[in-house]
């Protein structure tokens, strides 16, 4: 099974893409497309981010790179030159999909648009994603994972309550999820224009904003406004909302914290079982006082529930405790965590999620996250290990557009590759 | 002639409710696909308790605003899957569609008698796409999540938040949004292959594991280089690195100063701007724009290592000059002057300020029978030949029951009118909404 082919076998992918668009080609690369990377020579500027390994800084040792790459094969090219612009229409000819995080208009300046490459190809589904998209006013403004995170409203909604830390800062969560947006918005986008080819058999161009993508994706924030007119507020560690809402998140005695849904769900049924689950670590307090067995009572009584017995409750417990002994109650509470704490995790051993993936370079393999998905026919799976620069440029150049080894090291030479 | 559709002719059986799995099915409907909304009022989450209904509106299973946007492009089906004969429908409606999508926690649909192997017999190619908490297997499937509980578990609430602080986390379901969107991958990809090859699958997607990949280089520190995200400095709120811990790179993308959130004028809730200068030349730019201030010329400023260093200082100056100007005026001024600056964004700027967004039409007007006419948010993206659109408001709860019922799985009227009586279509016990008195004329 796990050496089947994944759902997207039998497709090329060009990526001529940096930061903005790498985790798109590792989403097509996992599920099973052949997906191969096109950087400038001497490679990919994501190469200079860190972390390294052993924290060497080198192009070789990017972590990050490391990470967003993965089942790509990898060829050098300078779209520059004429050669390199020829090399790379000759790719395009036959690929299925290419994806480009180029500026707007640079691609056509080269005469590699759409309309042109498709001339060629017309099966090519292309697609640009770009910060702002092709149009518009912004069209042609700088951003960054944090600038997409501010106009996008991510940060509008995510910080402190004026209680917690007045004067707070809204805050943007880190890791990189501007780009995972825009990613994960042009990637259906491809897979839609791919299922649409096999009917129609056409290709299509596709022009994808992360601008858009980050703002599409604060949940009920623009229905409240556009419904209500509110603009809502901050609230640590929970959602946004009109006005003030219970806390969520507790400290527990290791110093990390447990989120626990409370608010709204207080009913004398919901308030049965809490005193169920804190009786069995004797806290339930004067929780089975019948009368909390009045709707009326527990709502005057809240902030007691919430803010000592529930607290104190958590606050006697290492996290990962609470976690478990709420969620085998029904309880749907979990243990906030620090990534680390996630390679102890029984359940995804259990779904064989991490994944050993080779990398000779090192002589050994390194343990990477693996699929959101287990997929009975097709498996999404890490192929391999990302690309060394220019790795597959002779097996890409030579051995599929027929260049001989001595037309690569003119190439080289030159700068073309 | 009409626009054709990247999912012209695909049928979706759509169990899903809340928010994820909806949200999934979304995106299948706006590019084509027939999607089916299996509802029934008794056990519905995602119609009620509503937060968004409008003012002047009673709140029912009618009139939530977050609701219609989630759920436009569908069609619905009110319909008691636990009762002998709404199972015998939905397994008429099953053998003629090509996905069955649900976000159930991971027992519920094999209890119901729909487990794969049983869609499997009803219709061999059927791409499943179940969408639960914590999958179908492992020994926590049985958990269950909502968006804030799969970020903590995964660990994406501890990414976000000031080192020394509590984890200010995400302040909304982001795994609501991006579990749906990972829905939308899972159910496409599967309908790709199944064209390809013939067969259909089960496709178990995790709400919880579906986290955990978007931190892959937080977690390849952690299995490469052994080191943690519980240390100094960790999470740096807006900054690239918290001045005066060590000098490590916190997974948003290069180590640079200025790298924040500033003030802006008038000083209100949501009156600020991020700026980040990627380099040198754009941190030269930046002075020039401020208009070359005497605190800028400082040496210690010059280089990325000297304004990491001195980020306190640095920034506090920044935001005196920033305080000054209204947020647009600061943006426009920057970028035209190569520098990048964004404002933060509140919904409400979004939909009324943003000037790109608005050129994009990002946010276009629907007609709603109960909530009226409302603008819906638009896709992110512009296929050229096949265009995702929103060309149909959500569905009323079983607003196309008759049109299904009798129109698609040609049962008779009397079969309609037996199904509303015996408790099938509408619980029997429960007023009918003036739509359905009608489609049992």
């Amino acid at each position: 099974m796990t050496d089947a082919p994944g759902p997207m076998a039998g497709l090329r992918v060009l990526e001529l893409a940096d930061e903005k668009g790498q985790f798109c080609g590792k989403l097509l690369g996992d599920l099973g497309a052949d997906v191969v990377k096109i950087e400038p020579p001497g490679g990919e500027a994501c190469r200079r981010i860190g972390p390294f390994v052993d924290d060497i800084p080198h192009p070789e040792r990017s972590l990050s790179f490391w990470y967003y790459n993965t089942s790509k094969r990898g060829i050098t090219l300078n779209v520059d030159t004429a050669d390199g612009r020829g090399l790379f229409a000759q790719l395009a000819a036959t690929a299925d999909v290419v994806l480009e995080t180029c500026c707007p208009g640079y691609l056509p300046s080269l005469g590699l648009d759409y309309a042109s490459l498709r001339e060629r190809n017309a099966r090519l589904v292309m697609c640009s994603l770009t910060p702002f998209g092709q149009t518009g006013p912004w069209r042609d403004y700088l951003s960054s994972d944090l600038l997409h995170m501010a106009a996008g409203g991510e940060m509008a909604s995510s910080g402190y309550d004026a209680a917690d830390l007045p004067d707070a800062p809204p805050i943007a969560p880190g890791g990189g999820n501007a780009w995972h947006t825009g990613c994960h918005y042009a990637a259906i986008a491809i897979m839609a224009a791919l299922v649409h080819r096999t009917v129609s058999g056409q290709g299509q161009y596709i022009d994808a904003s992360i601008h858009e993508a980050c703002a599409l994706t604060t949940e009920a924030a623009i229905a409240s406004y556009i419904y209500r007119g509110e603009v809502l507020r901050r609230q640590t560690g929970r959602h946004h909302a009109a006005g003030v809402t219970p806390r969520t998140q507790f400290r527990a005695k290791d110093g990390t914290y447990v989120c626990a849904l409370l608010g709204g769900r207080l009913t004398p049924k919901f308030v049965r079982e809490l005193a169920d689950l804190l009786d069995t670590y004797g806290m339930a307090g004067d929780l089975r006082d019948p009368k909390y067995q009045d709707q009326a009572v527990i709502t005057e009584n809240t902030s007691h529930i919430v803010d000592d017995l529930v607290a104190s409750f958590i606050a006697s417990l290492p996290a990962e405790e609470v976690y478990h002994a709420a969620q085998e109650r029904g309880f749907t509470w979990g243990a906030v965590r620090a990534p680390e704490a996630l390679l102890d995790d029984a359940h995804l051993r259990d779904r064989g999620f991490w994944k050993q993936v080779e990398h000779p370079e090192l002589g050994r393999s390194v343990t990477y996250p693996g699929e959101a998905a287990v997929y009975s026919d097709s498996p999404w799976r890490i192929a391999r290990r990302a690309p060394l620069i220019g790795e597959h440029n002779a097996e890409i150049f030579c051995g599929e557009l027929g260049l001989s080894l001595g037309a690569l090291s003119i190439l080289a030479e030159n700068g073309v590759i | 002639m009409t626009q054709p559709r990247a999912l012209d002719n695909i049928r979706v059986v759509d169990f899903s409710w809340v928010r994820a799995g909806p949200w999934a099915t979304r995106w299948l409907g706006a590019f084509g696909a027939e999607v089916i909304k299996i509802e029934w009022p008794e056990s519905e989450r995602g119609r009620l308790p509503s937060t968004t209904t409008p003012q002047h509106l009673e709140s029912n299973l009618n009139t939530s605003g977050n609701f219609n946007d989630t759920n436009v492009n569908k069609k619905s089906l009110s319909l008691n899957v636990r009762s002998a004969r709404g199972l015998e429908i939905v397994k008429r409606l099953i053998a003629i569609s090509d996905i069955v999508i649900e976000n159930f926690s991971s027992r519920v649909l094999r209890n119901w008698g729909l487990g794969y192997e049983e869609l499997c017999r009803i219709k061999p190619d059927i791409v499943y796409v179940s969408m639960s908490g914590y999958g179908h297997t492992g020994r926590n499937h049985h958990y269950t999540t909502f968006g804030p509980v799969a970020q903590a578990v995964s660990g994406l609430t501890h990414l976000s938040g000031l080192p020394d602080q509590p984890p200010a986390g995400w302040g909304w379901s982001y795994m609501d949004d991006t579990g749906g969107l990972y829905g939308v991958m899972c159910a496409l990809s599967g309908l790709y292959h199944r064209n390809m090859t013939g067969r259909g699958q089960h496709i178990d997607l995790s709400q919880m594991v579906a986290s955990i990949p978007l931190n892959g280089p937080a977690l390849l520190d952690v299995t490469v280089n052994g080191r943690g995200s519980q240390r100094a400095g960790f999470p740096p709120g807006n900054r690239a690195h918290w001045p005066g811990t060590p000098l490590l790179n916190n997974y948003r993308g290069p180590t640079v100063a200025p790298h924040n959130a500033y003030r802006t004028h008038p000083g209100g809730y949501n009156d600020w701007c991020v700026i980040v200068c990627h380099s040198d030349d754009e941190w030269q730019r930046l002075v020039q724009v401020m208009g070359t201030p005497a605190w800028a010329a400082a040496e210690k400023f010059a280089t990325v290592a000297g304004r990491l260093e001195h980020q306190e200082e640095m920034d506090a100056q920044i935001e005196a000059w920033t305080i000054t100007e209204d947020k647009y005026s600061l943006t426009e001024r920057c970028q035209a002057a190569g520098i990048r600056a964004l404002p933060v964004q509140s919904a409400e700027d979004r939909v009324e300020h943003d000037p790109q967004l608005r050129e994009r039409q990002m946010y276009l007007p629907l007609e709603h029978p109960a909530l009226g006419c409302h603008k819906v948010q638009n896709a992110p993206f512009r296929l050229s030949q096949t265009p995702a659109s929103n060309h149909r408001s959500s569905p009323l709860i079983g607003e196309h029951t008759r049109d299904i019922i009798e129109g698609l799985l040609g049962y008779s009227h009397e079969e309609l009118r037996s199904g509303f009586a015996d408790g099938t279509f509408w619980p029997t016990k429960r007023a009918r909404f003036p739509y359905q008195e009608e489609m049992l004329q």
